[in-house]
Formats: C-alpha cells, sequence, structure tokens
C-alpha cells in the first residue's frame, strides 16, 4: 500500500520547473509509503531513481527540485507482501520508457506471473506491480496503445489498485472496478498532476483554478505532454 | 496558536499541528466562531467536536473533515478528501467545493452538504443522517445504507443502492445503474416535501423536487430463503 | 452370510449428514463457536521448568508480577491490567445483556478489561466493566463519538480469526427491538455486516483513521488492530505502520456468534504460529513489546496463557472460554436465590445438540440464556452467580500461569520466553519455532518468512 505522485507538463515554457513542482508532491505522500520511493523523470529520454527511505532522501539526493523535463511519476511505498528492497521499488518500467507505479495490490498476480513466466517473461522481484508492469509492456510491444494497453489489465489482474502510467508523450491513469484505492487528478494550466490525496497538490501554482477530480473506476484517463 | 481578531479564533494550519486545533475547537465556548486557515488539504480537521460552535475552513481540507461530530457546524469553501462528515451525530458539516470518497459514511444524524460533486460510495453505510449533494455522486451511493437521505442533484453512479435497508435515495438526474436489491419506487407527496425541505436546507435552488427518482430497497434481501425457516 | 457395514473414510457419516443437510435447504451451514476440528496447539507444547540449571521462585510465597500495560507508547492513560487475560469482543445482541454484563462484573473484579463488539456499547456493559475497550467495525452498527469518549481503549477491527476476510452475522431471531434499534436495523432481519469498513481500504488508509480516532479522543487512550491470523507477518508490520498501539491477533479457533461453518473450519492459521510469527514481526520491527501484542484463539487454560506468553504476546483474550465459564454447555441453568438451577437437557436436544457439544449460538436459542435475546432464556442466567463463575474461571487461569512461571524461575509473567518451551510434535516445533523435546532441531528455522 503506497502513495503515487505525477506531474506532466503540457506547457513547454513550464518544462524547467518539473522537479521544483513534482519534489513537494511526492514528498507529500510520503506518510503513505515511509518504506522506500522512486520516481521516473521523463525529459531527455527517462531516468528511474529508487530507493529505500523516505521520499525527502531521494529528493535531495537527486536534487528533484533543479530539474526539468515534460513528465515523473513517483511512487511511495508501504510493504505489504514484498521485501524492502530497491527492487520492490517503484516505478515498474515496462520495455525501455514505459513507468508504472501502482497503489493497492493484486489478488491474482502469481497466476498472472507464472503465465507470463511460461512464454518467456523475466521478472526482477517478487512484487505484484511489477507482474502488472509486465503485462502491459506484452501489450505495447504487441502494439496496443497505451489506453487501450492500460485498460485490459482488468481483463487480468483482479484486486484493488490504482495505477499510474507514463510514456515519454504520455501520462495515463486507471482504477479498478471497486474504486478502492484513492486517485485526486488535478488538470491545471499547463500541467496535470495526479497524488493519493488532494493535499499534495494543495501548493501548486494556480491550482485553485485547476479542474480537480476523482477518476471513476475503470475509466482510463491520458494526457500527452 | 489561537488569536482572537473580532470575534471568530482564528487557527492557522500552516503553523499549527492537528491536535492543536482540535483542541482549541474543543475549548471554544458554545456559540464560539473560528476560522482554519491554510487547511491545505489537512485530514482530521474538526474532527469529534461535540458542542455549538461555527469553524470555517478556509481552503480544501483533507480526509474526515468534520467527522464524529455532534451539534457543530463546520464548513469548508474549498473542496475535501474522503470521508467528509463520517460517523455525524447531528450538527452539519459543509463543502463548497467537491468531495471525496465515503462522504457521510455512517452518519447516524446531522446533515452533510457538498455543492459540487461527491465521489464513491457517497452515504455508504447511512445510519439516520442526510447527505444533499448538488453536483453528481461516484459509484455504490448509498452503499448499505440504513436509514437518512441521500439527496443527489445530478447524476448517480453505477450500483446506486446496493443493498439499502430503510434509507432513501432521490436522484435528480440519471442513475447509471442501480445496485442489488434497489429499485425505484413512485415519489409520494411526503417524499415530495422531504426532498424540497432537505435542498432548502442545504441551499439548492436547481431542484426540481416533483421530478426526482426515489430508490429504495426491494428487501428481498433482508432474510436468507425462507424455506429454510431456522435451519442455517 | 451378513457383513459388516464398511463405512467410507472420505464419505464418514458426519459428511453424508452435512451433504443431506446442504441438499435440502440450499445454502451454507451457519453456526457459532470456532474451529472444531483438531490442529495443532499449545497442548503440542510443554514447559521445560527449573531444576538443577535454574532456580524456581516459591509457589505459593515468593510474588510474580502480572501487571500488564498496553498501549504505554502513545496513549495519555494506557490501558493497565492487573492480569494479562481480557474478555474478547462480543455484542450485545450476539450475547445477552445479562452475559455482557456477567462478563463486566467479573472482568471487573480481577483487574482486567472487556471489549464491547459489532452494535455498540450498552450503559449496562459500561457501568459493569471497570475497563472496557470500544471496538470499531466495518458494520459501525451503534458507534458513537460520545461512547468512543467513555472508552478504555478503541479496537479497530479489521478482521477476526472466525471469519477473516468476512463481516459479522446476526440471524434476526436475535434482532429484537433493542438490538434492532441500536445497529439502526429494521426488527428481524438476518444481519448481515460488512467485511470492508466503509471509509477506509488499506493500510496507507487506515493510518489516517486512527489519526482521525485519536484526534476523536484527543489522543488519551490507546488504539488496538485486531485483525483474523493469515498473512501473519505482513498483516501485524502493516498494522504497526498504521499507527496500531496494540496489534490483537486471533487465531482460527477463535470463536463467532454467527458465520459460516466453511469460513470457521477452513480459513486462518492455528493461534501457535500466529503467536510466533506476530512475535518475530514486531521484532523485525524493532518494537516487540512497545507495541503490545494481544493472541486469542483457543485459549482455555493457564497454560496456554503461559505458552502464548512465552512464545511472545503481551496478553490474550478469551471469549468461547469465557462463556464456557458463564455456564455455556452446561446441563442446569446457574439458577437464583428464588430457584435451584434447572435441567434444560431437553432444550439442548430441541436444537439439536447436547450439553457439551452445543454450538447454536446463532439461533438465539441458548439453553442457558447466554447467547439470546429471549427474555425468558435471558432469565435462565443469574447475573450474579455466573459472573462469580467467570471472576473464578480469571483467578484460575492466572494461578495456573503463575504457577508454571514461577517454576521457570521468572518474577514476572512477561519474563517467560520462547527458550523455557519444548514441543511435542514436529508440526508443533515447526509452528512454534521451538526445538522438538529431547532435540535440538527446530524444523524450518531459517527458512525465512512467511
Amino acid at each position: 500500500m503506497c502513495g503515487i505522485a505525477g506531474l506532466l507538463i503540457t506547457d513547454p515554457d513550464q518544462r524547467p520547473q518539473l522537479g521544483a513542482l513534482l519534489a513537494p508532491i511526492f514528498e507529500a505522500m510520503t506518510p503513505r509509503g515511509p518504506d522506500s520511493a522512486g520516481l521516473a523523470l521523463y525529459g531527455d529520454g527517462v531516468e528511474v531513481h529508487k530507493q529505500v527511505g523516505p521520499a525527502t532522501k531521494l529528493t535531495a539526493d537527486m536534487a528533484l527540485a533543479d530539474r526539468g523535463g515534460t513528465c515523473g511519476i513517483a511512487h511511495t511505498r508501504m510493504a505489504t507482501e514484498s521485501a524492502v528492497t530497491t527492487e520492490g521499488c517503484h516505478p515498474f518500467m515496462a520495455g525501455d520508457d514505459v513507468g508504472l507505479v501502482h497503489n493497492g495490490s493484486f489478488s491474482n498476480y502469481a497466476t498472472v506471473r507464472r503465465d507470463l513466466a511460461a512464454t518467456g517473461v523475466s521478472f526482477d522481484s517478487d512484487n505484484d506491480s511489477e507482474v502488472c508492469c509486465r503485462l502491459l509492456a506484452e501489450q505495447l510491444a504487441a502494439g496496443a496503445g497505451l489506453a487501450e494497453a492500460l485498460g485490459s489489465v482488468p481483463d487480468r489482474m483482479d484486486g484493488f489498485y490504482t495505477l499510474l502510467v507514463a510514456t515519454p508523450s504520455e501520462m495515463a491513469i486507471l482504477r479498478d472496478p471497486a474504486g478502492c484505492k484513492p486517485a485526486v487528478v488535478a488538470e491545471g494550466s499547463g500541467w496535470v498532476a495526479v497524488a493519493s490525496e488532494y493535499h499534495a497538490l494543495s501548493e501548486l501554482p494556480g491550482i485553485d483554478e485547476a479542474h480537480v477530480f476523482e477518476p471513476a473506476p475503470l475509466e482510463v484517463h491520458t494526457w500527452r505532454a | 496558536m489561537a488569536c482572537v481578531s473580532t470575534d471568530v479564533v482564528v487557527l492557522d494550519a500552516a503553523v499549527d499541528d492537528t491536535r492543536t486545533i482540535n483542541r482549541a475547537l474543543r475549548a471554544l465556548p458554545d456559540g464560539a466562531r473560528a476560522r482554519i486557515e491554510h487547511a491545505r488539504g489537512r485530514h482530521n480537521l474538526a474532527v469529534g467536536l461535540h458542542h455549538p460552535v461555527t469553524v470555517d475552513v478556509v481552503g480544501n481540507a483533507g480526509y474526515y473533515c468534520g467527522a464524529l461530530g455532534e451539534r457543530a457546524t463546520v464548513r469548508v469553501d474549498g473542496s475535501v478528501g474522503w470521508c467528509a462528515g463520517e460517523n455525524l451525530m447531528s450538527g452539519s458539516v459543509t463543502v463548497r467545493g467537491h468531495a471525496g470518497q465515503s462522504t457521510g459514511a455512517s452518519a447516524h444524524g446531522g446533515l452533510v452538504v457538498v455543492h459540487g460533486d461527491a465521489g464513491a460510495r457517497t452515504a455508504i453505510s447511512l445510519k439516520g443522517g442526510r447527505v444533499a449533494v448538488a453536483g453528481s455522486i461516484g459509484h455504490a451511493g448509498a452503499f448499505m445504507a440504513q436509514a437518512g437521505v441521500l439527496l443527489v442533484g445530478g447524476d448517480a453512479g453505477d450500483g446506486l443502492g446496493d443493498s439499502l435497508y430503510e434509507a432513501t435515495v432521490f436522484v435528480a438526474g440519471r442513475i447509471a445503474s442501480l445496485g442489488a436489491d434497489a429499485r425505484v419506487e413512485d415519489l409520494t407527496d411526503d417524499d415530495v416535501a422531504v426532498a424540497v425541505a432537505l435542498a432548502d436546507e442545504a441551499g439548492f435552488d436547481h431542484i426540481d423536487a416533483t421530478s426526482l427518482t426515489k430508490v429504495t430497497s426491494a428487501r428481498s434481501l433482508y432474510r436468507f430463503d425462507a424455506l429454510a425457516a431456522q435451519r442455517y | 452370510m451378513p457383513r459388516t457395514p464398511r463405512p467410507s473414510a472420505t464419505f464418514p457419516a458426519a459428511v453424508i449428514e452435512q451433504i443431506h443437510e446442504l441438499s435440502d435447504v440450499g445454502h451454507y451451514e451457519i453456526r457459532g463457536w470456532g474451529a472444531k476440528r483438531a490442529v495443532p496447539s499449545f497442548d503440542d507444547l510443554t514447559f521445560l521448568t527449573s531444576s538443577l540449571t535454574r532456580y524456581p521462585l516459591e509457589g505459593y510465597r515468593e510474588a510474580i508480577d502480572t501487571t500488564t500495560v498496553l498501549g504505554a507508547g502513545r496513549a495519555e492513560r494506557p490501558l493497565v491490567l492487573d492480569v494479562p487475560i481480557t474478555i474478547a469482543g462480543m455484542s450485545f445482541g450476539s450475547l445477552s445483556a445479562a452475559a455482557k454484563e456477567a462478563l463486566g462484573r467479573a472482568a471487573s473484579a480481577v483487574g482486567t478489561s472487556t471489549t464491547t463488539g459489532d452494535g455498540g456499547m450498552t450503559p449496562e456493559e459500561r457501568q459493569a466493566s471497570a475497563k472496557l475497550v470500544y471496538q470499531c467495525l466495518p458494520s459501525r452498527y451503534g458507534f458513537t463519538p460520545a461512547d468512543l469518549r467513555v472508552a478504555d481503549a478503541v479496537e479497530v477491527v479489521v478482521g477476526q480469526g472466525a471469519k477473516p476476510g468476512g463481516g459479522g452475522m446476526l440471524l434476526g431471531q436475535k434482532v429484537g427491538e433493542r438490538v434492532a434499534a441500536m445497529r439502526t436495523l429494521p426488527e428481524g432481519v438476518d444481519q448481515r455486516s460488512a467485511s470492508r469498513h466503509p471509509d477506509w481500504t488499506g493500510p496507507d488508509d487506515l493510518r489516517i483513521k486512527i489519526d482521525e480516532l485519536r484526534e476523536a479522543t484527543d489522543g488519551q487512550v490507546p488504539i488496538f488492530v485486531k485483525m483474523g491470523a493469515t498473512r501473519v507477518p505482513y498483516d501485524v508490520k502493516l498494522a504497526v505502520a498504521a499507527g496500531a498501539d496494540v496489534v490483537v491477533v486471533d487465531g482460527m479457533q477463535g470463536g463467532t456468534g454467527a458465520t459460516q461453518d466453511v469460513f470457521i473450519e477452513h480459513t486462518g492459521i492455528p493461534t501457535l504460529p500466529a503467536v510466533r510469527q506476530a512475535a518475530e514481526a514486531l521484532r523485525d520491527l524493532d518494537v516487540h513489546h512497545d507495541v503490545q501484542l494481544i493472541v486469542s484463539g483457543g485459549i482455555r487454560s493457564g497454560a496456554d496463557v503461559a505458552k502464548a506468553l512465552a512464545l511472545g504476546a503481551d496478553a490474550v483474550s478469551i471469549g468461547v472460554a469465557a462463556l464456557v465459564a458463564l455456564g455455556c454447555n452446561r446441563s442446569t441453568t446457574t439458577g437464583d436465590d428464588r430457584s435451584p438451577p434447572e435441567d434444560v437437557t431437553d432444550d439442548y436436544l430441541a436444537l439439536g445438540a447436547t450439553p457439551g457439544t452445543c454450538h447454536h449460538c446463532h439461533t438465539g436459542r441458548c439453553p442457558v440464556g447466554i447467547t439470546t435475546q429471549d427474555p425468558e432464556l435471558e432469565a435462565r442466567l443469574d447475573v450474579e452467580r455466573a459472573s462469580r463463575r467467570v471472576e473464578n474461571y480469571l483467578r484460575s487461569l492466572t494461578m495456573e500461569l503463575t504457577t508454571l512461571a514461577r517454576a521457570c524461575g521468572k518474577s514476572d509473567v512477561h519474563n517467560l520466553e520462547p527458550e523455557d518451551l519444548v514441543a511435542l510434535t514436529v508440526e508443533a516445533a515447526a509452528m512454534a519455532g521451538v526445538p522438538l523435546a529431547g532435540t535440538s532441531w527446530v524444523p524450518g528455522a531459517g527458512a525465512g518468512l512467511p
């Protein structure tokens, strides 16, 4: 169980501020997941940073506030069934550049993992979220678009989840059929932000004018950079 | 710390932690007014108040705003996270903006008003309280609601009224789907009166109470299979 | 030549009878009590008491401390018990008001706590129980902030051993006028409680819920988190992460007033491995005994209590055993000052049970007035006599506990440790993580979690 945070910059002039805007959202999710933290940062390519410990340490170590870019998705982890290790940190990467962060728990991931392993897919961790990520990667490799691939997750994965996914050009979100785990989206002027709890977004410039909503269950929302 | 400006006690969430703020609110004399500034999505503001005071939250509040309350009036000029007015007993919680999930969950009494939209599981497990939402609500509204009233000025999401007991739901807009054991019933004059009174109290003027859809329990889940009598 | 009838091992008479029953009624069996089948238990452990390597305390003379402090970490007013044996949550509704009051009086007399249950707090219960733990359950039946403020601790119930992952149940015959009013339900409905809380969906949100309860109680009292024993190592760690002051782990032998038999018999792990796993999880987090551990599920004797403490519990909770002490499954009523005990064997037979095998709490027809809402049946339980029995029982358990602890050389029962125990079976050795008696072999040691 965890906190998620994401920020997509749609206004090129604001790209230098990506890190400065994302860092406080990310850090505000620390109480939901104090065990470890991770971030995928998109700009010129994608960088993945993850480490055991609180988000504040990671943002300081990588000087996130000084970094620009188009998009970042981040995760603070309260470990459930798999170990607190760097390998168990989100984001998980599908292929070269598709990042996924997850809040929730999948109830049939062991079976999906076995099925994928039988087709030759290999895994870096024992984490349930990685299974979902590998599943997405398979769909994308088979030619599906991001929205289509994400929309098909409920066909295979059972349980509770809010999934936040990014590619070099898009960010997308999906919640489980019961909408169990939280997500708040704010569509602002020049940016789209996502967090598990609203307070993480409350300091964004222009938040009062943003369109703020909770995505409905099974509704895939995508945004382009 | 609390400081008095005119006759309103001003508390600053940017300075004080939640416990300090709630203690200050509980220490107010009956009839007093307080304002919480810089709420910025803080959770658990104005929780468990049990005397007649009025609390205005400036900005957006987090989870459980005004929850477990009795006799107090809590007003938020922005939006709130999950569970505003949760387990309310009496008094009111009013949200000018939108509300997250489980708004008014298991409220035993009192009034929860949302002027924007409310999320999933609005009025879940409702036990006699009244919840009025000017806009739309998410899925599983009034799930397992036992008593009380949910009034929705906009649309209702999937699974409305699943496993309802004796609570009543009124919806002005469209209902995506009804949940198990929920059914649409004809509006009576009494229903219209109840809805009008609730809309008035909530300050809604956009609802035509005579054209509401009323949802109640079909009561088919109240007992296990009757043939089995006492054998289970 | 006539042959001896040959029963089937796969389909013995009881299984055949059950299939006939299911094929008659078309739904699962519902019943009270806990798992009836045999599972590895504390009976499979024995203490290595003192001889030459260690000195015992004088059994009848030297003082031994049984004081148990729950929630000292964060709460302004921790729950201080004179004995490490508490009464588990059982609702008014499932139990009669008389039974609840008798439990409360007995617990107060020995300086321990009782716990409310799924249905709220009655004034009689608050009056009778000097130390009362107030449960916050998924249903929130009768849950009020006023009762919260007079509670001595709050217990967020995630699940229970009889039905981890399931909600409670109270059949219509027990949903009488007062019970229905307390729970805001129509009289006579088959109440099926929610399995999930209405306002949080995981440990990340539970953390905020626990903060809410702390605000509503002004941080005065401890917050417990209770769960059925399934994925114990993870669940205990998550409860701590969510802010629990005390973790309560209820093993699969734990009882219930009414639940599906399939739940009671086929879910969760026994209390024996659950204690060990829970204690290990707390040690991993370096909070063992700072966050206290209460275990429950099939605790019957002072030996069970001592073994649970030795394996790492700070206290135990008893439910079914307390009801049995009240008079559950006795052939006679308590009697009172005006009338002698009355034989009620026929009433057991009418339920399809006998004194000693009854699990018909769900029917509300309890022959001895404990799990009923029927005024005539309830009158069969004399509160004074029943509470005296429970008081005697709690004192007996405590004496058994201190006897074993003194013999192990402890001046405080909480100084019992796993090294005081060995196992009599390979299964118990593996589950408890102690050596098989006469060997140094701990099966599975070092195999890691879970």
